[in-house]
């Protein structure tokens, strides 16, 4: 969408740009997850994991990558979780780690069940287990001389006895900092992202408005390029809360925001258009090549506002938030400090 | 939240169609209509993100007209017609904006979509060709804090389009069968139990003979707790039970780094807001009456409220055991600070402040506990940490690890606010005291003052450059306010220490991030845990110094990025680093002109392109606003 540029010169535009990297998963400690797969009946499967969705959209997430690994599609499969007594440990939801750690984990135990189903199969049909595809629902020898379904396949294998099972641990070797000079490699994956903020300042009352965000990140391998987007866009608006308007106060030890009349987040009217961009720098060192998205999406947003508004109004904000009387005094002081030049080189 | 059970006023018939189905039952006036829905009805779809009007979470249609249900006293409601999220559906199908909805990955944790949803239907059927501005009115009475809207409103053009036949329905449909899922927008396997309501919260759930529970909580800052006389609270009626930390059977204390809070305050109180006892009661009401019978005795105590003065030496102590008030200091020292700063062209020094921030995740914490026929303990919970949680109740409760048993609700927002274990711990004392399931839902201002907020930072910048941008030194100092207790301060210190000084090559650096207590509320683990606080910092100053040097901030960072190679601040060599070419994608689809920043004004001809929305004019829009308060309704 086009957004002209307003005329009255008292709405003053201006652009910023910041960079911002994160390390994936826990820091400077070793970091693992377990899951748990079965190729199930009707060539379905169930993936059991410790912990999952709080809203990122991992569910759905793991689905596609047990899909992808087993040949079935991410609706076959059911993921049971999140029940410390009946699933395997995969750690906390937190430190962009899910899609990282527990995508690696199902990932490793959905190839040890396909595994096992090869076995049978490449048994059964007397060939190598090389030479068998999963895809598509599909069971099929690579030249396609034989292709059953993965409904069938997986009664085959019951059929001799077997249930086609795996479990998997992802392992993430990371070491602590050296105590005294910090040194140590605290993660092996990296992400890095940068963003472009425009904002339109209103000179009179100190305003800003975030009007556009253009947001590229590198996530690894994007599963579902949807679910990166939603949050890099969430991101960048908490960032934007942040940027100007949220403020937890406390007199003395008292709070005094302790609702959400007092406390301002933003509303659909105060949010940029978010323009995403995804790079895919795939991990080397992990089966997936994934990364993670969660927490960078929102470390570039702050400082590209902030260095918008000084490229709009010529003010830096150095504390958080931006908001209307802060920007207002800084253009003030300004204004002080440009008339007072003025006034000691006309006395000159 | 007010219980619908052991009503003590005078009740009435309440005659209304929910859903389509007719009710007609005596009710308690003092009800709002959300707590009718949803405690009465078990229409549990319409949810309480804060209780005052201000998120919209609970809205339902009165009479088709959109309305906040928690503002609405259930008397209001007399003799009308309500549709809640649960009555969207038509003909058990999926009403096409829901379709919409998870088309576009419109919803993330689900919390705020039902009363979403209700606002985006009321705006279609308002203005069945709203344009995106005029939606974005339409929904500014309802908060998500997840999604950044973006999706939202590309749910509802969607829908709109659909509806007026601009496109086909198949649009709403999920692509077809594809070889690979990898890199497929498939649709989220948990949308329709967000979009129609049905994905019970903890909040939500209930069980046969369960109590309500309520906190006592600090009215201090710092104080001594000289006496707490529960008797009289215990001698209600309908009061099960009442518990303080001397109901602890095991080791006490939780934390993510450090064991440094009680489950209940013991000895003294460190922050307004802290858990001092709690009731577990036949319903709600009576549980908050006991509250008001609770005397406890506080002998107040000096109180600190800011990091640089709680480390001077005299101050105050919060925790006895760390009597310089020092939670954790992360180090890091490479090259020679002090020389290349001397060698530097420019050495430019500035500070930066960043505020303390509510995760303020729509779902206010809730959790429900009982014990499951073999004795195990259950907790469910929105927790985001169910492992952790796990280990340290069985050493504060004492019990077998295997008796614990953590089940992770649905989780109505986290950002890592839902990483502590502020609550858990007092259910499970409250089930183990009364042998019966033990229901806490936090309004909004408990969960406000009594969880983790995002560390305030306070940075000291010093960066000394050449001529030609090349960064010599940094040095980089951080006090952070940690609150009354660690929570996850010593993480947030290290990741802040680590990335600070951001994705540059720099030879010689120092960087010191100090987290210190004081009687503020805690500060915790939330979304980029003290990077984005740092890394504010760094990208603020790459700027300052862009200006005197004159450059392009563009270019200052170019020339500094980290690269294939390099090693990073704490001298971790690495094999793969995509910065550059994030970076000129990031300029490469905004399209961006490079310059000196603020020299250019209006002549930049980057500005106003697409991908800007347009700016908000107060008063630009004139439509009717249909949505009317509860007091005009009836
Ligand atoms: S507006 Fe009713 S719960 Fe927030
Ligand atoms: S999806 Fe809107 S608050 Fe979580």
């Amino acid at each position: 969408m086009n957004a002209p540029l307003r005329k009255y010169s008292r709405h003053k535009r201006g652009r910023g740009v910041a960079a911002a990297w994160y390390g994936i998963a826990r820091t400077a400690t070793i970091d693992r997850a377990g899951a748990w797969a079965e190729l199930d009946d009707g060539g379905t499967a169930k993936i059991i994991t410790g912990v999952t969705e709080i809203g990122e959209g991992i569910l759905t997430v793991l689905a596609q990558i047990a899909a992808d690994e087993l040949g079935i599609r991410p609706q076959d499969v059911t993921i049971g979780d999140n029940d410390t007594a009946r699933s395997p440990e995969a750690a906390h939801a937190g430190a962009t780690r899910q899609t990282y750690m527990i995508g690696n984990a199902v990932a490793l135990a959905c190839r040890e069940a396909r595994k096992r189903l090869v076995k049978e199969l490449a048994h059964e049909w007397e060939i190598a287990e090389d030479d068998i595809n999963c895809s598509n629902r599909m069971v099929s020898t690579v030249d396609k001389s034989r292709c059953i379904t993965m409904s069938e396949a997986v009664d085959i294998c019951k059929n001799k006895g077997v249930v086609p099972v795996g479990s998997g641990s992802f392992t993430a070797n990371h070491t602590g900092l050296d105590p005294e000079d910090g040194s140590g490699s605290p993660w092996q994956a990296y992400v890095y992202g940068a963003q472009v903020a425009e904002v339109e300042v209103d000179t009179e009352t100190g305003e800003v408005q975030v009007l556009g965000v253009w947001a590229s990140h590198d996530v690894g391998r994007a599963v579902n390029p949807q679910g990166v987007e939603g949050q890099i866009e969430g991101g960048v608006v908490m960032a934007v809360g942040q940027t100007l308007m949220e403020d937890y106060k406390q007199a003395d030890g008292y709070p005094s925001t302790m609702n959400l009349a007092k406390y301002i987040l933003p509303t659909s009217l105060d949010v940029p258009q978010v323009t995403s961009a995804i790079v895919e720098d795939p991990d080397p060192l992990s089966p997936l090549g994934v990364k993670g998205i969660g927490e960078p999406s929102m470390i570039p947003t702050a400082p590209a506002i902030i260095n918008a508004i000084y490229d709009a109004v010529g003010v830096r904000i150095h504390s958080l938030p931006a908001t209307p009387e802060k920007v207002l005094a800084a253009l003030r002081d300004k204004q002080k400090s440009a008339d007072s030049e003025e006034m000691q080189a006309q006395s000159f | 939240m007010i219980s619908n059970q052991g009503l003590t006023m005078a009740s009435f018939e309440i005659q209304m169609t929910v859903n389509g189905r007719e009710v007609r039952q005596p009710v308690s006036p003092h009800l709002r209509l959300l707590d009718f829905l949803r405690e009465e009805l078990h229409w549990t779809g319409s949810k309480e993100g804060c209780g005052a009007g201000e998120c919209g979470s609970c809205s339902v249609f009165v009479d088709g007209v959109l309305m906040k249900s928690c503002l609405m006293p259930v008397a209001k409601a007399q003799h009308t017609e309500i549709e809640t999220i649960e009555g969207l559906e038509e003909q058990g199908k999926l009403s096409v904006l829901q379709q919409a909805f998870q088309k576009m990955g419109a919803s993330q944790c689900g919390y705020c979509i039902p009363g979403m949803m209700m606002a985006a239907t009321a705006a279609l059927k308002t203005n069945p060709h709203a344009d995106r501005e005029e939606i974005k009115e339409r929904l500014g009475g309802n908060i998500c804090r997840c999604t950044g809207y973006q999706k939202i409103f590309d749910a509802t053009e969607l829908a709109r389009d659909v509806m007026n036949d601009k496109l086909p329905t198949k649009t709403l449909e999920e692509e077809t069968e594809q070889e690979s899922y990898i890199g497929s927008s498939s649709f989220r396997l948990d949308t329709s139990g967000k979009v129609t309501g049905a994905l019970k919260y903890a909040g939500d759930m209930v069980m046969p003979q369960m109590l309500h529970m309520q906190v006592l909580r600090s009215p201090f800052p710092h104080a001594e707790i000289l006496e707490i006389d529960t008797s009289d609270a215990e001698a209600m009626s309908g009061v099960e039970a009442v518990v303080t930390c001397i109901d602890v059977p095991g080791i006490d204390g939780f934390g993510v780094f450090k064991d440094d809070q009680p489950v209940l305050a013991r000895d003294k109180v460190r922050y307004v807001g802290e858990a001092v006892a709690a009731v577990a009661a036949e319903d709600l009401i009576t549980a908050k009456d006991a509250l008001k019978r609770i005397k406890v005795q506080y002998k107040q105590l000096p109180v600190l409220t800011k990091p640089e003065e709680a480390i001077k030496t005299g101050a105050a102590i919060v925790h006895d055991d760390v009597p310089d008030n020092i939670v954790m200091h992360i180090p890091i020292r490479k090259g020679n600070v002090e020389k290349a700063m001397i060698e530097s062209d420019y050495v430019i020094e500035e500070s930066y402040y960043t505020q303390p921030v509510e995760h303020a995740y729509l779902e206010p914490e809730a959790g429900l506990a009982y014990l499951d026929s073999d004795g195990t303990l259950v907790i469910q919970s929105p927790s985001q940490n169910i492992t952790h949680h796990r280990h340290k109740l069985a050493k504060i409760l004492d019990m077998p690890v295997n008796k614990v048993r953590m089940i992770m609700s649905a989780v109505g927002g986290g950002f890592g606010g839902k990483e502590d274990m502020h609550y858990q711990g007092i259910l499970a004392l409250a089930v183990l005291k009364c042998r019966r399931p033990v229901r806490y839902v936090f309004t909004r201002e408990e969960s406000i003052i009594a969880s983790a907020k995002r560390h305030p930072f306070s940075i000291n910048y010093q960066l000394g450059l050449n001529r030609d941008g090349l960064i010599q030194a940094s040095r980089i100092h951080m006090l952070s306010d940690a609150g009354a207790y660690n929570c996850s301060t010593e993480g947030v210190m290290r990741k802040a220490a680590i990335l600070g000084a951001g994705p540059y090559a720099i030879e010689n650096l120092m960087v010191d991030a100090i987290g210190v207590y004081t009687n503020n509320t805690p500060n915790g683990a939330m979304r980029t845990f003290g990077a984005m606080q740092s890394q504010f910092a760094t990208e603020c100053h790459l700027d300052l110094c862009a200006e005197t040097l004159k450059m392009d901030p563009v270019e200052l960072r170019r020339i500094n990025f980290l690269r294939q190679g390099d090693e990073t601040h704490t001298r971790q060599k690495l094999e793969s680093v995509s910065m550059l070419e994030v970076f000129d994608s990031a300029l490469d689809i905004s399209q961006w002109e490079s310059g000196i920043s603020n020299s250019r004004g209006a002549t930049r001809s980057d500005l106003g392109l697409s991908g800007n929305r347009p700016p908000c004019t107060l008063g630009a829009r004139q439509f009717q606003h249909e949505t009317v308060s509860a007091g005009q309704s009836a």
